[in-house]
């Protein structure tokens, strides 16, 4: 491969480079053990075994029996069951992830109830707790985020309906089909449902890179890679999270090891091909929804009604009555300069905008240059428009001054405005300040007490500036066509946008001067140029609308009436409430750069296979398709009729997905479900069932689950109970030395593994041990951080929350997620990067960690209000200890801890305990 | 670690590096002085010989460098203005620009030739031009290797700095540092392997993402160290308002935290993870102390101050950017990185100009190169020289590799009337130190500075990722992590070693 091959590659190639340099087509029939059918095997039958295993009393479950058959092969021995006090705490964490309070441990030691375990699991499956818990291992799955990543780094303010469809969709134990399809196109299949709607926010959770989007068309090529590049993430969430294949290794060639071929790695590009990811607008009533829909359809309706009388209008017009149009035409055309500029025909030139000032009274300037001395009619100001402000950056106090000399304030100057009081706020209209005939060849505006830069309805920041969008100027009659050369004492000249220049180009607010000629500003500002015209105008639309009524008045009735009706619905519709917004994958209808398929009707984009990932070497186009042989009998390429829509794409993979045959679907949830009950799937890389993922250490038990799960309708609390209630979940996790000899890894589950508790899990146990933690469920997420600079790469400043804001008290699933700039407690706990899809979490002991539980100012806030908590206690120590950890302390350690707190107080107690090892370790 | 400054008379300065250390530890009075102190001193005769936590257990082939410094300048630095002179410019300036073929430019900056803000002169033996800003650096050009044909993917910032970064356009991957320390390990026991020293003002393009350590163990990345600040490290004390953590109290706590938790190891026998949390305090003890003490630069003498440029303690600024503020600015950063090479900090980046934001304080210069790159450069310039000196009077500069970088280029052409657009077509990076062939040059780019001269055989990061693993004593094909079906690696599937560049 020359050099110059290698330089254009996009940075997406797979392990494994054997074979050629493209690798051949895979081979469809594989014997790889994910792809081959999935069959209930027979479970073991335990009776065919001797030896103590049965000997305890114990009930063995159908999991138990496959454990124990495979423990036997090796000379294994399952563990004793963990008493209840370990049992309690494990599945309070496991499924709520919180720990037990001292009461629920004690009742449930004490419960004399034979299936007081089974009570106990029950239980917990029905804390909306359980939701939360596991709804962030899915959106570890699905990488979600709350910022959009790269440059610009911006919230996602409706990110958040979808993580609160994750914890609703756990808690009410949706069927896992429908989860997965609700998912992919929800949209479709349940249109007027909430979550049919915001789930397909899971196709948006990925990163997303806004200045390749909304900067960058999608002709250019940099436009190209990020659009690519975006497929891509949504590509590759799919089919590792519901199927654990890693398809996204076929990008630049065919996957080497697994039967995916480049083609079908683009062919499922193709489904996704419309869609972009954006807000899309949703009614969380079904009632609004359908009412909106039905309006919409009546507008849509009668428009067309409109469209059909105005053409028969049109027809039937005589000379005379076109010829009035013409003038009103004209008018119309005229007029139009006074008119706001909308969209893309709004100039890019704003005006000038000094650099940004920390108090409000320094003094900035700006002035225009007359090229000769002249006597000055009259000064006309305009304000900027940005930000929702026509007003933008126009000071509250400034003085006018014109000079003969360059000296301005000087001897031959003179002062037109002294700005000693607050000026009103100009809004859209000219500041207009008399001349009276003074003398001078500059026009200094100086601002004295500055505006505060800020967006409209946002908080004031720390800057102030002083901006203008236009300055023209009346000297002897004629409006001075002004010399190019505008001074200002600073400026942030930020491409076309902000300049000084721009202050004489004719354009203020979002409008034109009437006429860019030195006259015809005279004209605008001396008399009311529009006002007659408008006038003229009204009164030449009367005149026509009395011949056409006197010409065709039926049509005319009816047109009449039916546009009142358009009024009506259109009125109605406005009534309805506000539509909610999710982040969501969707058919994008936008501006600028970032035009999406809505205005070509969400036709998808053509994709090609791009030889070695590249988006300057399209080759085939492709059709909507997946990967052949995962669903025995079915072919690559979906069903789809020839004017299908894109939502079609969607629901066959989503149904391809969820297919009962789908040799990985199944296997893949269940093994997940294991993996956070166990610390370790049966398949030790959850997300990669392919080759050069591992093989399954329990391959029969895999298939018993999936086809159980599968068969029993996708229940995930079933699964829970099938997993719990087994005597393999319920083992202590003690060491053996004789079993650790043959298996150290514990691949055999002859213990449980003890378990070092995730980030959220560590904060939420700190909060609620204090007693501080706000269970308030769903909605935006609170903000653990400051936002600064938010206009152009937020600066999200951790350090600056309040740890005493009850706000941010709640649990660590409403944590608002950024990506550029991780909170560092919580990432310094391993906690999941959202720009990362984590199919397992990282597990290190860092020096970091340690600083991060003694000197976090939460963990730190949470110590004192723990010892506020239990200070009136009869014994604050021990309280504190059994709230901490789930049991009473040994006298050696209760001795410990009371003298420490003698000697250094209960907040430091507190803290000392939040920092002990079994404090984030689960046995 | 509380503050507590009881004036001990004992504690005398001007001692040898180790004594002065003690003295520093006197100083800082109580806290976990005590505890750390014993174990602290006890290593220190150890540290920065052996290393620990790399998975190679021993190099690929023999080292030339243990260390490397990264500079990044965020916003995409200009070679035509700095490094890459190009006499074409100044005799074709303000004629229209014609690159010969269609061009697309990030923000259509096509407007005529423009020369170069300012004059370059030859330094050195090997006469390397560079111009007016970066003379400074004048002084050690024949140890600087220039690679002037390095090419970009994209003229997007945010992928460009992630290519450089992490050897990937996306997010998701590991920093080089990472990388490096994921393979070496570290060559302390009381501070971070790989630090990032991120510009005062903010952070670059994908913020703290550049030095994350994505997929690789989190041990692996980057800290982030602001010194001069009182929490220089995130955590590293409590907060001042936690009145109840004293000095006694936190002495105590660590031993109550010591016994217990050896109490509930021992009673699960055979989980490592255990032991290794109870370490993790005591190396955070010792970090406590280190840290303040790596970055305390008040007992520098004063024209080690004066060489990297540093002003008076507290000095105001004016508003304008400058190329004094930023020399002070900049220096400190490499003042801090000897420091921290100097204590087996292995990899330190550092960070000059934040996002892309107004008024720009980076490298961004699409509306006026010479007011943002004059003070920058400067700035940069002097702090970057007077590393590079120190670094070699201290014997140090033999196996400390610096690489400067940034996003990509600038284009020759006109943006506006005084800016250049982005240049992802061609740019210049530079190394020095560590194994580094001094005065040399390695590709060129065209009479124009537009494209590389040879088009077909350009330079790539992953050369350079390549080049500086190699030094350490890596094959960046062999350093290796298996995530989701792939063996990644810093190089992707890329990369060769410019042997040209090696001493």
């Amino acid at each position: 491969m020359s050099q110059f091959v290698r330089g254009v590659l996009l940075s997406l190639v797979c392990l494994s480079l054997i074979g050629t340099a493209d690798g051949a087509e895979p081979d469809a029939a594989d014997s790889w053990w994910s792809f081959q059918p999935l069959r209930e095997p027979d479970v073991p039958e335990l009776s065919l075994f001797s030896g103590g295993d049965t000997g305890d009393g114990r009930e063995f479950t159908a999991i138990d029996r496959f454990i124990i058959a495979a423990q036997r092969e090796k000379g294994l021995t399952l563990s004793p069951e963990a008493d209840r006090r370990t049992l309690i705490r494990r599945l309070y964490f496991d499924l709520t992830g919180l720990p037990p309070l001292p009461e629920e441990v004690e009742a449930f030691v004490l419960d004399s109830d034979p299936d007081a375990y089974g009570k106990l699991v029950e239980q917990l499956l029905e804390s909306p707790r359980y939701g939360e818990r596991w709804a962030r291992h899915w959106l570890d799955v699905v990488h979600y985020g709350e910022t959009h990543g790269y440059d610009k780094d911006k919230p996602r303010p409706n990110a958040y309906p979808y993580r609160d469809y994750v914890i609703r969709a756990f808690n009410e134990d949706r069927p896992y089909a429908r989860f997965v399809q609700e998912q992919l196109a929800g949209d479709v299949l349940w249109p007027h449902t909430v979550d049919g709607i915001v789930a397909t926010g899971f196709i948006a959770a990925g990163p997303w890179d806004f200045i390749g989007h909304a900067e960058v068309p999608e002709e250019k090529i940099d436009g190209k890679v990020a659009r690519h590049l975006d497929r891509d993430d949504m590509v590759t969430t799919t089919m590792n999270a519901f199927c654990s294949l890693t398809v996204q290794c076929a990008q630049c060639h065919h996957h080497k090891r697994d039967p995916v071929s480049m083609k079908d790695y683009y062919a499922l590009q193709a489904v996704f091909a419309a869609i972009d990811r954006a807000d899309r607008e949703y009614d969380a009533d079904p009632e609004t929804a359908r009412r909106r829909l039905a309006l919409k359809k009546v507008i849509a309706d009668l428009e067309a009604v409109i469209k059909e009388l105005e053409a028969s209008i049109e027809s039937n017009k005589t000379e005379e009555i076109r010829s009035m149009e013409d003038k009103i035409a004209a008018f119309e055309k005229s007029l139009a300069k006074y008119r706001e500029i909308e969209g893309k025909t709004r100039s890019e030139r704003y005006g000038y905008h000094s650099q940004v000032a920390s108090n409000q009274n320094v003094e900035k300037w700006v002035q225009v240059d007359l090229g000769r001395v002249m006597a000055v009619d009259r000064v006309a100001l305009f304000g900027a428009d940005e930000y929702g402000f026509a007003d933008f950056g126009f000071p509250h106090r400034f003085r006018v001054e014109v000079s003969q000399t360059s000296d301005v304030g000087g001897d031959d100057s003179e002062l037109l405005l002294d700005g000693s009081g607050d000026f009103p706020r100009p809004g859209a209209s000219p500041v207009v300040i008399e001349g009276r005939g003074a003398k001078g060849r500059y026009v200094r505006i100086t601002a004295t007490k500055l505006w505060n830069r800020r967006q409209q309805g946002q908080a004031e920041t720390k800057d102030w500036i002083f901006a203008l969008s236009e300055i023209a100027v009346v000297a002897e009659g004629v409006a001075v066509s002004l010399s190019p050369e505008v001074e200002a004492l600073d400026s942030i000249e930020a491409g076309k946008r902000w300049g000084k220049a721009n202050v004489i180009d004719g354009i203020y607010g979002r409008y034109p001067l009437a006429e860019r000629t030195p006259q015809g500003i005279v004209a605008w500002l001396e008399e009311d140029a529009e006002g007659q015209q408008r006038r003229a105008m009204e009164a030449m639309v009367a005149e026509r609308d009395a011949a056409l009524r006197a010409r065709m008045p039926e049509t005319l009735r009816r047109h009449g009436a039916v546009r009142e009706q358009l009024v009506g619905a259109r009125k109605d519709l406005g009534r309805l409430p506000e539509p909610a917004k999710v982040y969501a994958g969707t058919v994008h209808t936008g501006s600028g750069a970032f035009k999406g398929r809505g205005h070509l009707g969400g036709r998808p984009r053509p994709i090609h296979v791009l030889r070695r990932g590249d988006v300057t070497r399209p080759g085939e186009l492709v059709r909507p398709a997946t990967v052949a042989g995962i669903v025995p009998g079915l072919p690559a390429e979906f069903d789809l009729a020839e004017d299908h829509v894109e939502s079609d794409r969607r629901v066959a993979l989503a149904k391809w997905i969820t297919h009962p045959e789908n040799t990985l679907t199944w296997r893949s949830i269940v093994n997940r479900v294991w993996h956070y009950h166990f610390g370790r799937g049966i398949v030790d890389t959850p997300n990669d069932f392919g080759r050069l993922g591992s093989t399954p250490s329990h391959p029969e038990l895999l298939d018993w689950l999936a086809v159980e799960f599968r068969d029993g309708g996708g229940s995930m609390k079933d699964l829970h109970r099938l997993i719990l209630k087994s005597a393999v979940y319920k083992q202590t996790s003690r060491n053996r030395a004789e079993d650790a000899e043959i298996d150290g890894s514990n691949q055999f589950l002859w213990r449980q593994n003890r378990r070092r508790l995730e980030a959220e899990a560590i904060r939420d146990a700190v909060m609620a041990v204090a007693g501080k933690l706000d269970l308030t469920m769903y909605g935006p997420s609170f903000m653990d951080f400051v936002i600064e600079k938010p206009e152009h790469s937020p600066h999200y400043e951790y350090h600056k929350a309040d740890p005493n804001d009850p706000a941010t008290h709640r649990r660590s699933i409403y944590r608002f997620l950024v990506r550029s700039q991780p909170q560092p407690f919580m990432d310094t706990l391993d906690c999941a990067d959202p720009s990362e899809l984590v199919d397992k979490r990282g597990e290190t002991n860092t020096a970091l960690q340690a600083l991060a539980m003694l000197n976090n100012m939460y963990v730190v806030r949470m110590a004192e209000f723990f010892a506020e908590r239990v200070r009136l206690e009869e014994d604050s120590v021990r309280r504190a200890f059994a709230l901490a950890l789930s049991r009473q302390p040994t006298a050696e350690e209760h001795r410990t801890l009371a003298a420490y707190a003698e000697a250094h107080g209960l907040s430091a107690t507190c803290r000392l305990i939040f920092n002990l090892n079994e404090f984030s370790f689960v046995d | 670690m509380p503050s507590s400054h009881h004036q001990n008379t004992e504690c005398v300065p001007r001692l040898s590096a180790s004594q002065s250390r003690r003295a520093f530890l006197c100083q800082s009075g109580g806290g976990l002085g005590g505890i750390a102190l014993a174990s602290m001193l006890a290593q220190e005769t150890a540290r920065a010989s052996s290393t620990t936590g790399g998975v190679l257990s021993a190099p690929h082939h023999p080292a030339r460098a243990k260390r490397v410094v990264q500079l990044f300048m965020a916003g995409a630095a200009s070679h035509l203005d700095l490094w890459d002179f190009k006499p074409a410019l100044i005799k074709h300036h303000g004629e229209p620009s014609d690159f010969g073929e269609h061009v697309e430019a990030f923000q259509n900056g096509l407007g005529p030739w423009k020369k170069p803000v300012w004059d370059f002169k030859a330094y050195g033996a090997s006469g390397k031009m560079i111009s007016e800003p970066v003379a400074p650096l004048g002084e050690v050009i024949d140890d600087m290797a220039f690679i002037h044909n390095l090419v970009g993917k994209t003229g997007v910032h945010s992928q460009a700095t992630y290519l450089q970064a992490t050897g990937f356009d996306r997010p998701g991957f590991p920093g080089m540092g990472c990388w490096v320390s994921y393979g070496l390990g570290s060559m302390n026991d009381n501070l971070p392997t790989f630090v990032s020293l991120p510009d005062h003002r903010g952070f670059g393009s994908n913020g703290a993402k550049n030095w994350a350590s994505a997929f690789l163990p989190a041990m692996h990345q980057g800290t982030i160290i602001r010194p001069g600040t009182p929490n220089p490290i995130v955590d590293l004390n409590p907060p001042k308002s936690a009145r109840f953590i004293t000095p006694a109290s936190e002495n105590a706590a660590h031993s109550v935290l010591a016994r217990l938790n050896a109490a509930h190891a021992a009673d699960r026998d055979g989980d490592t993870r255990l032991e290794a949390r109870i370490k993790s305090y005591e190396l955070a003890a010792r970090m406590q102390l280190a840290a303040p003490e790596a970055l305390d630069i008040s007992k520098e003498p004063a024209y080690i101050k004066r060489l990297y440029g540093l002003a008076p303690e507290g000095k105001k600024w004016p508003s304008e950017i400058n190329a004094a503020e930023e020399a002070d600015y900049f220096g400190r950063k490499c003042l801090a990185a000897r420091r921290l090479l100097e204590r087996g900090v292995r990899f330190v980046q550092i960070w000059s100009g934040n996002d892309n934001s107004f008024p720009r304080r980076n490298w961004d210069s699409h509306e006026d190169v010479e007011r943002d790159h004059g003070p920058l450069a400067n700035g940069m310039a002097i702090g970057t020289a007077a590393l590079i000196n120190d670094l070699k009077e201290r014997g140090m500069l033999e196996d400390t590799i610096i690489l400067w970088t940034t996003e990509f280029g600038r284009m020759p052409s006109t943006q506006g009337t005084t800016g250049r657009d982005h240049n992802p077509y061609v740019f210049t990076n530079w190394l020095a130190g560590g194994g580094i062939k001094g005065g040399v040059t390695h590709g060129e780019s065209d009479e124009w500075g537009y494209k590389p001269l040879d088009r077909r055989n350009p330079t790539e990061v992953y050369d350079i990722h390549a080049t500086i693993l190699h030094l350490l004593g890596i094959d960046h094909e062999r350093l290796t992590f298996r995530k989701d079906s792939i063996d990644r690696r810093l190089t992707d599937v890329h990369g060769h070693v410019i042997e040209e560049l090696l001493a």
